[in-house]
């Protein structure tokens, strides 16, 4: 009897959910036309009616759309599909989830599926031991003379990277007498002091050395355009 | 081009010359301020036309250099100069080092007059290897003027400084030089960290060789060398202006770089006693200035390649140098002399390539100012 | 003035607003012979629109027979420049254009006296200064203003390497493109002769000391002495080979020793020779010029150092460099048919 109670409940719900989907097919027609916006996670996705999928959006919209979509990444292991209606109401559905109206900010309109992080303390070990693999051989690097052709070594003029100010990147490089990037100083280094050829963007070593740079300035405040 | 004609050859350009450029020149060339004040205010200054040049137009910078000559500036006892830190790989006479080390004992060389002897304020090689030590010899053999030798860390810790005083002698003297005593003091004396750990020379030697890398123990100069010195000055009346040469500051200026010596307490305790001293050091690559009771210090330059200030700021009394340019390999970088007066202090004189020379007084130190203005 | 979009524009003083008048005036003086002693040298002389506005000699031959020392720099273009002359003695086109007229080796006028008188004795004059001036009186320094007036009007910015710069990857050939970056990379081109979209003049507008004068051999001991002993600078400017100085003798700065302006390389390839005394006869010289690391002398600007191009880097820089001619060059040609036709 109970069993049979919760199936006729169930095909209510269900007969609801098929309706309320029924009635939002959609139907490619400009009417309905839709624009899907992918989080960089690809599990929230935005799709805001009333602009079609080859449209660019309008500035207030797509700002709208990121601000949303920012909101959205609290709920960091769920798929969320948020839908933006021509008369701005905003619908969520989580992990697949009838959809529920939402105001961005307000508390989940559900339980989430998992209360917690997936991540733990073993990933993040393996993550320090990543980075710090790649920062130890930038530093086996900036001291080495391997780089250059003529025994200088990066670490001579900057002992412990001091001087390099990787924080005031990108700016105006004087010697450079443009717009550089960190990556784009270090390579003019190479080339002039240490005589060396310089290294693609791409480069292991590039990567490396970068690595070891900027690590030494955690904590000290962004300023681009400083010298 | 032009030949420059001597007032004699002038005057007689003059007679045969036509009456309009006859005024012009003869008026140039005696330099009548009137005739200059009648070209309209605005061109007077730059009315020396490329080829004729108008003599009183110029004034003269105050020129570190113009100071030196004797007659100059009669306060000036004698001159010595420096040459410092010349890193030297065994790469032969072209690489840069080689160079800038080379431009430096011509800068000495080109000195009128000549200085009294020059002092090589350490870190002659790279590597510590005998080969980098011979190039440096033979670099430094050009000087016309005596040299007086001091030793740094780059030259001592491959073979615990065999080969340095196999060339160069002992590692710590003194000499008297007209009424001035002069201490030459090894003042990079690490303890053992070497052995626990089992390197080899070279590991050793690389070590000691970055200027970042902490496993190295500070400087020194050791009880042994610190007793040496105190039966040397015994002997020196304190009325005797005293100079020490060191390649390590003798204060502590910037413990993880080795701007340090561990035992400066008790060294400078041993030269407090003196009316006048002076220690001249190596190692910081850069203008530094400091006074500690009545000993002033002075930093010099390096001819490989100018070192940062400490992330923690530096002495009061240092005019900071503006950050060199690395694409100019000299920037930063020099060499210099030091006037020791007839009271028995110094002035430091720093020739920096490719920048204006810049002086740090013993007037200054005593006044407190910083050198006038920045070097560039 | 034909400038481009978001290009800086030079600087005019504000006591010599430009106005057609005024560049009339400046034409009429800039090619007129009448300017120098003996009536056969105009500024047009070594400054020839037919050899962009320069001359191909390697120092201009003056009033009857007077030598300089110093190549003609073009006039296409100067009104950017900071400081006039190779040595920056002249702060502004006013102040430089009135010297060679006065300067014995050049155009030997005796004064800027005589100059003012013999301007006001032609007739043909006067009516220009009225209209440029409103009034007819003829003084140094509305020449200097006119002159300068109508040198702010000889510019030129439009050649392929800005077409290159700003997009279009056809506009220059691929040996040039290698080129270009032979320039910013191992040629070391770059932090001198600097290139900025807002200021392309391919010059930092500084002094450098590249060791042409070091060739003169009476330098490096001339500048000895005067590095050694200053306070005779007065008696040492006289000797042989003294204005190889340069910048020295305009700030007396030691660093200066030696050093010259760093020129601007538009239409640079039109404009040989090369070097403030004309020493570099072709481009090709010039690229091994610095290849070589310029020459030694204690004063060498830091920067110069022997590069080690290969051939096909040294070619590739100078197809670069002919990129830098103007493809609009036929703006004047109304001036060039000003030039007498010997």
């Amino acid at each position: 009897m109970r069993s049979l109670r919760a199936l006729f409940v169930f095909a209510a719900v269900a007969a609801a959910g098929g309706v309320w989907v029924g009635v939002r097919a959609e139907a490619p027609t400009d009417e309905w036309a839709t624009r899907t916006v992918t989080a960089c996670d690809h599990r929230k996705v935005v799709v805001i009616e009333g602009v079609r999928a080859d449209e660019k959006l309008p500035p207030a919209k797509a700002q709208q759309v990121a601000d949303l979509l920012q909101d959205l990444m609290r709920y960091c292991n769920a798929e969320v599909k948020a839908r933006i209606a021509k008369n701005e109401l905003i619908t969520l559905s989580i992990n697949g989830l009838p959809y529920q109206q939402y105001v961005p900010g307000m508390e989940p309109p559900i339980e989430l599926v998992r209360g917690k992080s997936d991540y733990g303390e073993r990933d993040r070990a393996i993550w320090k031991a990543e980075l710090d693999k790649l920062v130890k051989e930038g530093d086996r690097l900036f001291h080495s003379d391997e780089i250059g052709t003529n025994g200088i070594a990066c670490a001579m003029c900057h002992p412990h990277a001091s001087n390099t100010h990787p924080e005031t990147y990108p700016k105006y490089q004087i010697e450079m007498k443009q717009i550089a990037l960190l990556r784009d100083m270090v390579n003019w280094c190479i080339e002039n002091p240490l005589e060396g050829k310089k290294l693609a963007d791409d480069d292991p070593k590039m990567r490396a050395l970068e690595a070891y740079i900027l690590t030494q300035r955690t904590g000290v405040k962004m300023e681009s355009g400083k010298h | 081009m032009p030949k420059y004609l001597t007032p004699k050859e002038l005057e007689r350009e003059l007679r045969e010359r036509s009456p309009e450029s006859e005024r012009l020149i003869r008026s140039l060339a005696n330099c009548d301020r009137r005739h200059f004040l009648k070209v309209s205010a605005k061109f007077a200054a730059m009315a020396a036309a490329a080829t004729v040049i108008q003599p009183h137009a110029f004034q003269l910078v105050n020129v570190a250099y113009a100071a030196d000559a004797p007659g100059a500036a009669p306060d000036v006892a004698f001159r010595f100069a420096y040459i410092s830190d010349s890193h030297l790989f065994s790469r032969g006479m072209t690489h840069r080092f080689a160079k800038a080390a080379l431009k430096a004992v011509e800068d000495v060389n080109r000195l009128d007059p000549q200085p009294d002897f020059v002092l090589y304020g350490g870190d002659l090689a790279q590597l510590g290897r005998a080969d980098e030590l011979e190039l440096g010899q033979q670099i430094l053999k050009d000087l016309k003027a005596p040299v007086r030798m001091m030793v740094g860390e780059h030259d001592w810790y491959l073979d615990m400084g065999k080969k340095w005083t196999e060339m160069f002698g002992a590692d710590h003297y003194s000499f008297d030089h007209k009424g001035v005593h002069f201490v030459t003091l090894n003042s990079v004396v690490e303890k053992d960290f070497w052995t626990a750990k089992g390197y080899t020379p070279e590991e050793r030697m690389n070590i000691v060789a970055g200027l970042d890398d902490g496993r190295q123990s500070r400087f020194e100069v050791g009880e042994a060398q610190r007793d040496w010195l105190k039966q040397d000055l015994a002997k020196v009346d304190k009325k005797t202006p005293l100079v020490v040469f060191s390649h390590s500051p003798l204060y502590k200026y910037y413990e993880p770089w080795n701007f340090w010596t561990d035992d400066a307490e008790q060294v400078q305790a041993l030269l407090f006693p003196f009316k006048s001293v002076t220690v001249v050091h190596g190692h910081t690559h850069q203008l530094l200035t400091n006074k500690i009771k009545n000993i002033s210090f002075h930093g010099v330059l390096s001819t490989a390649w100018p070192w940062p200030y400490a992330p923690t700021g530096l002495p009061a009394l240092t005019l900071q140098m503006d950050r060199p340019d690395p694409f100019d390999q000299f920037d930063g970088c020099g060499d210099g002399t030091f006037d020791m007066l007839k009271i028995g202090q110094l002035n430091a004189n720093y020739n920096f390539w490719d920048r204006n020379p810049q002086s740090v007084t013993y007037k200054q130190i005593v006044a407190g100012i910083k050198g006038g203005g920045p070097s560039y | 003035m034909p400038v481009p979009e978001g290009v800086m524009q030079p600087e005019v003083p504000s006591d010599n607003p430009l106005t057609a008048a005024k560049v009339e005036l400046g034409k009429k003086l800039y090619f007129d012979p009448r300017l120098s002693l003996d009536d056969t040298i105009s500024c047009a002389t070594c400054h020839d629109p037919r050899a962009g506005f320069a001359e191909h000699k390697p120092v201009s031959d003056g009033v009857r027979g007077g030598k300089g020392v110093r190549n003609a720099p073009t006039v296409m273009n100067a009104a950017f420049f900071r400081e006039q002359f190779w040595d920056g003695r002249a702060p502004t086109l006013e102040a430089q254009a009135v010297l060679p007229i006065i300067n014995p080796v050049e155009m030997a006028m005796p004064d800027h006296a005589a100059v003012e008188k013999k301007l006001a004795g032609l007739s043909d004059y006067a009516p220009l200064f009225k209209s440029a001036f409103g009034d007819p009186k003829v003084t140094i320094t509305r020449v200097g203003q006119a002159l300068a007036s109508f040198e702010r009007t000889i510019l030129s910015l439009d050649a392929p390497i800005d077409r290159f710069l700003a997009g279009d990857t056809k506009a220059i050939s691929d040996s040039a493109k290698r080129g270009w970056e032979v320039y910013n990379g191992k040629g070391r081109c770059a932090t001198c002769h600097a290139h900025a979209s807002v200021f392309p003049l391919f010059t930092d507008e500084k002094y450098h000391n590249l060791g042409v004068a070091a060739k003169d051999v009476d330098f490096k001991a001339l500048a000895q002495k005067v590095e050694s002993h200053p306070e005779d600078l007065a008696k040492l400017s006289h000797e042989p080979g003294a204005n190889q100085l340069g910048r020295f003798l305009v700030t007396k700065q030691r660093q200066d020793l030696g050093a010259f302006k760093t020129s601007h390389l538009r239409n640079i390839a039109l404009t040989a020779p090369y070097m403030h005394d004309g020493s570099e006869a072709t481009l090709v010289d010039v690229i091994a010029f610095y290849d070589k690391g310029g020459n030694p002398n204690p004063w060498l600007d830091g920067g110069m150092r022997p590069l080690g191009l290969t051939e096909q880097e040294k070619a590739d820089l100078l197809a670069l460099l002919e990129t830098f001619t103007s493809t609009d060059l036929s703006r004047f040609d109304d001036l060039v048919k000003l030039m007498p036709t010997k």
